[in-house]
């Protein structure tokens, strides 16, 4: 097993240095490390949502619904900064658990499709948030300063608090998938459900904590973002939805669960980064952004299948 | 070929809902006529359309989000090429759309079973190429049919006879037939169990292109009609995913199993319809479509939740 | 007269791991040959190969002199090789007359085999609704309504009660006396003898031995697959306890399906057996007892205490423990030897905190070392062989600690080094102290380990036995109902 993990993430390397180089060659500036610094900051978010994400595809599920969780979280925080900053992060925390714990337990407990929960969870957010800005959630779209440092500011280039942030967050969802009980149940439940529950796991626990973390951790990558934009509006992370799922196949972590790793996920955003890098620079026009981007995710997560079905 | 029992009840179940929703809207309008129900048919076509071609995939134990792309690349095409042409070129146009829709589809069910990436991944991705290539041809919107051929789609002044016909042949011409040949039984057999279905000699991989193909057949359909009905092309992500997401709520809502195996068209076709009401009803009161969202949303959890309910008590 | 089927030196390999060396099988016309060998020595894929699932990477095929390839079961059965699989090939959700527009087969025909094998089926029914034994005798029939020359039945019996299992005794020798040949791949040394004319013993990817029934007997088949002389089982002094509390005493259980008022008890450090025959509600009692679904009526007694369980976790924190006959529900397919069997562990929440590594690694090597699980393959639990995986699911209990093991058919297809591992352990747990409810389909299992068997026919229970008494004969007329 250790010698497979070790194959796979070897692929990841070649291919995030092959990226690298390409961008490299395309634009020189790209190898300076302010660049690389801004890289990484923008990568932040990706790679916190696709911690979220790769929870909750380990479990076997996924979750279409962070997009809006994580704008639905930095809404919240901006328009309640009036309050005061730590009761604009409750809320926006408040506001992760309960529609992640809405996710978990419509999947854990009645057994709804998780595509068609967060996908359909999706479609209300989007709904509650349109008529929320009008009504309820109205106030400044501004994010507070502190967070917007937080979200982009510079300790020494190229670490900023972004990547900061990334590394302690990421370390701990990655320890806690390899070296803790709850890591080992989620692995569990999505390899073989019935085999854990007949263990004595409840099963139905995992799922609500899996999307409730996910939940948190896309709220975290939302204010993020937000932090990065300055403001906020609802097509926020909109373009992160797909990346996130990305970042995590192409890491190596099976959609159906029960294999996979974190760690191969921070490659994965770490490379499509590389990639949004190399987009803009080339100027190209949004039809060819989109063919470029949709063409090499199709072809990395197919190297990477045809990589480890060869052992 | 019989539909199950339980298939049988469910659509029943959504026909009645459909009856109490027309009831419904044609009390909002002041008027409810042929003209009336004529723009009823044709604002359910596209979404109708496409929910077939998704639940046809689902049914096969695939999905395909990029199914809306597909149909918007078709609508494209056929509406750059069609523009101020004869009536004979925009048929043409509208074969050769439905051709390369078929193409699109295969290449995608080929690829889904080459690189044994998981559906959902692949068809994400062919969902921004398409939607590239949709760009390519057609930067912005634009676009245009021959009227004549626009007519055959839309029925004259007060007749719903074409479009209702545009609405119910692909089910008579193609699902009918589908549903008892070898074929159609092969969808559902490696939509149920790709094992048992290779054991029983089914070519797992040359099926599941032809699935993603007959799939991409709707998609044509929808393309074309949209052509049809809005006279342009309209290259927009935004509608591309949302009526990939109606696709898979209909799908849902008309009594198909996420998991595969199960399930038929008139279901959806059906259900696309419900799924107009709601926002059109709502809009009709005067209320914001943020809420028939929601309802939206909502109302397909619930359906979703009935349903798993329904099946874990008939397995027992 | 030349052999029906001719394989010839066939090599196999799954990347690193040989699963055919250099096999060779020929099987005469007219005649029932079983091919015998441990779990890992190559039948399966043999059986594979020859109908078309997998190629092989070597050597020849031969029917009726002619080489082949084919390259789908469906494939082979159109050429007059027909399998009939361990896991039925039957589409669940369709209904029996669409799957049988799958594979080409004539209905009528069907029907005819049907009734032969003195069967009623609803043709429309789902596949899903139909009962395990049911669903291979189906696809048994369907084997045959394609008028076969070789029938290749893959353990076929090990799901079937004694009544179906004569009935493709019966089928077998009729296809003989039509000149038409079978494969019967079985673990039941008891049946090779009685039911087929020729044994090929495969070991380690090659054939070691082929002999006819009456040259040999049930000792050389066994010494050939293990390589070694058979250990004799010893017999166990059987001490059935009485006068003592039962550990647990269940009355008047009810499931709504085929249970109706079942009642029995069993008493510390004992070996209970269970006896029935197929669709008795058997597999509803176990997981009754497991937690993992609710009686409809009825009391559960616990160390004199009644208990209801709504989950698996009540009955493990009482010390009920589970093993499922079927190793993929029990087993997480993609994970270590390791995880699986420190998984139970963690059923609490206050479990989900950091792994003590030391810990752990204690606890595993103690299970691996106690049952002797071959951990070369040990990086997913999918790549062991069955009787290796069968120790995993039993290795996790005993980490566990329970008072009583609930074993549904632990050694339905496993090779007969393995079970006599399997029936050691349980008899020591039992020396231990702890109870153990077993049912089996191999009734004279209940005589090697059992100290008492109960029989159940009807929704009762028919009948308490001493293991002393409780014979296959005994067994077999009690779970007929016949007393």
């Amino acid at each position: 097993m250790k010698l497979k993990i070790n194959r796979s993430i070897i692929a990841l390397w070649i291919i995030l240095a092959l990226t690298f180089l390409v961008t490299g060659l395309v634009d020189s500036y790209f190898f300076s490390i302010p660049s690389i610094g801004i890289t990484l900051q923008l990568a932040a978010p990706l790679g916190l949502l696709a911690a979220g994400q790769t929870i909750v595809m380990l479990t076997g599920g996924i979750d279409l619904s962070l997009a809006m969780i994580a704008t639905g979280a930095a809404y919240i925080v901006s328009v309640k900064s009036e309050s005061g900053l730590f009761i604009s992060l409750a809320y926006a925390l408040i506001f992760c658990v309960v529609v992640g714990a809405v996710n978990g337990i419509a999947v854990g407990v009645f057994g709804v499709n998780p595509l068609i929960m967060t996908l359909s969870m999706s479609a209300i957010l989007i709904g509650v948030f349109t008529v929320g800005v009008s009504t309820f959630l109205r106030g400044s779209s501004r994010m507070p300063d502190l967070l917007i440092t937080a979200s982009s500011g510079l300790i020494l280039d190229p670490i900023t608090w972004p990547l900061i942030i990334w590394i302690i967050v990421g370390g701990f969802v990655h320890f806690s998938l390899t070296r803790t009980g709850f890591g080992r149940v989620i692995y569990a439940i999505g390899d073989n459900a019935k085999a854990a529950r007949l263990a004595g796991v409840k099963v139905w626990q995992v799922q609500i904590a899996a999307y409730v973390s996910c939940a948190i951790l896309g709220g975290m990558a939302g204010i993020m973002l937000g932090g990065q934009s300055g403001a906020v509006a609802i097509s926020l992370a909109n373009s992160y939805l797909l990346p996130s799922v990305a970042a995590v196949v192409i890491g190596g972590t099976s959609i159906m669960g029960g294999m996979g790793s974190y760690s191969g996920s921070v490659m994965g955003a770490l490379i499509l980064s590389v990639l949004s890098y190399l987009l803009a620079t080339l100027n190209s026009s949004e039809a060819f952004k989109q063919l470029v981007y949709g063409g090499i995710v199709l072809a990395l997560a197919w190297v990477y299948s045809s990589i480890s079905e060869r052992k | 070929m019989k539909i199950s029992l339980r298939e049988q009840y469910w659509n029943l179940s959504i026909l009645g809902l459909v009856i109490i929703l027309t009831v419904w809207r044609s009390n909002q309008l002041p008027v409810f006529g042929s003209y009336e129900i004529k723009t009823i048919i044709l604002g359910i076509i596209p979404i109708a359309l496409l929910a077939m071609g998704q639940s046809l995939i689902i049914i096969g134990g695939g999905i395909n989000l990029a199914i809306g792309a597909e149909a918007i690349l078709i609508n494209c095409i056929t509406a750059k090429y069609s523009e101020g042409s004869d009536f004979a070129l925009s048929l043409r146009w509208a074969l050769i759309g439905i051709v390369i829709s078929v193409i699109v589809g295969a290449i995608t069910g080929w690829i889904i079973s080459q690189s044994g990436i998981a559906d959902i991944v692949v068809t994400l991705a062919t969902s921004f190429v398409l939607i590239g290539f949709a760009l390519f041809i057609q930067p912005g919107p634009g676009g245009g049919v021959n009227l004549d051929f626009a007519k055959y789609f839309m029925g004259g002044e007060d007749s719903y006879i074409a479009p209702l016909l545009v609405l119910f042949l692909p089910i008579l011409l193609i699902w009918l037939p589908l549903q008892r040949s070898r074929l159609g039984i092969s969808f559902y057999a490696i939509g149920s169990s790709k094992d048992a279905a290779f054991l029983s000699g089914v070519n797992v991989a040359r099926t599941r292109v032809s699935l993603y193909a007959v799939g991409g057949l709707f998609a044509g359909l929808c393309g074309v009609s949209l052509t049809a009905i809005t006279q342009a092309a309209s290259p927009f992500a935004v509608i591309s995913n949302t009526a990939t997401l109606n696709s898979v709520a209909a799908a849902v809502l008309g009594g198909v199993a996420l998991a595969g195996g199960v399930g038929d068209l008139f279901g959806p076709a059906l259900a696309s319809l419900v799924l107009y009401y709601i926002p059109t009803i709502m809009l009709g009161y005067g209320i914001d479509p943020a809420y028939s969202q929601i309802i939206q949303g909502a109302l397909t959890i619930l359906v979703v939740l009935v349903g798993g309910l329904l099946r874990a008590r008939g397995k027992r | 007269m030349g052999n029906l089927l001719e394989i010839r030196a066939v090599a196999k390999n799954y990347g690193p791991v040989v699963a055919l060396r250099n096999a060779n099988f020929t099987v005469a016309p007219g005649e029932i040959h079983a091919l015998m060998g441990a779990n890992g020595a190559g039948k399966s894929t043999l059986v594979k190969i020859l109908t078309g699932v997998i190629s092989g990477d070597a050597g020849t095929v031969k029917l009726n002199g002619e080489e082949i390839h084919f390259t789908s079961p469906d494939n082979a059965r159109k050429n007059g090789v027909a399998p009939v699989f361990q896991d039925p090939a039957l589409i669940p959700d369709l209904s029996l007359r669409r799957n049988l527009r799958l594979t080409n087969t004539n209905i009528t025909k069907f029907e005819e085999q049907i009734a032969y094998l003195g069967l009623k089926i609803n043709l429309e029914e789902l596949v899903s609704r139909i009962k395990l034994p049911i669903l291979r005798m189906i696809d048994l029939a369907r084997a045959l309504a394609h008028d076969p020359k070789l029938l290749i039945l893959d353990e076929i019996t090990a799901a079937l009660p004694a009544n179906l299992t004569e009935v493709v005794i019966r089928v077998m020798n009729e296809e003989k006396a039509r000149g038409n040949s079978v494969v019967f791949i079985s673990h039941r040394l008891s049946e090779i003898g009685e039911i087929c004319d020729r044994v090929t013993v495969l070991r380690d990817g090659i054939d070691v031995d082929s002999f006819n029934t009456s040259e040999g007997d049930e000792d050389r088949i066994v010494s050939a697959m293990l390589g070694s002389k058979i250990t004799s089982d010893e017999s166990k002094n059987r001490s059935v306890s009485t006068g003592k509390e039962p550990l647990l005493a269940v009355r008047g259980i009810k499931d709504g399906d085929k249970l109706v008022d079942i009642d029995f008890e069993i008493y510390p450090g004992e070996i209970l057996g269970v006896v029935a025959l197929e669709g008795q509600g058997q597999d509803s009692l176990f997981d009754i007892l497991a937690g993992e679904v609710s009686a409809k009526a009825g009391e559960i007694h616990f160390s004199n205490k009644k208990v209801e369980f709504s989950h698996p976790a009540d009955a493990i924190k009482l010390g009920i423990s589970y093993v499922p006959g079927d190793r993929k529900t029990a087993l997480l397919p993609q994970r270590s030897i390791r995880e699986n069997l420190a998984l139970t562990k963690f059923r609490e929440l206050r479990s989900w905190n950091w792994i003590h590594q030391k810990n752990e690694d204690s606890l595993v090597d103690k299970a691996v070392s106690n049952l002797e699980i071959d951990t070369r393959a040990s990086s997913q639990v999918k790549r062991l062989s069955g009787g290796n995986q069968q120790k995993v699911t039993i290795g996790r209990w005993i980490t566990t600690g329970f008072d009583l093991l609930l074993c549904f058919d632990p050694t339905r297809g496993i090779d007969v080094g393995t079970k006599n591992q399997i029936y050691k352990l349980l008899s020591g747990l039992s020396a231990e102290g702890k109870s153990v409810l077993l049912f089996t389909s191999e009734l004279r299992e209940v005589q090697l380990i059992c100290d008492r068997a109960i029989v159940l026919y009807n929704g009762k229970v028919q009948g308490v036995f001493n293991a002393a008494k409780a014979d296959e004969e005994l067994l077999l007329n009690a779970a007929y109902g016949r007393n």
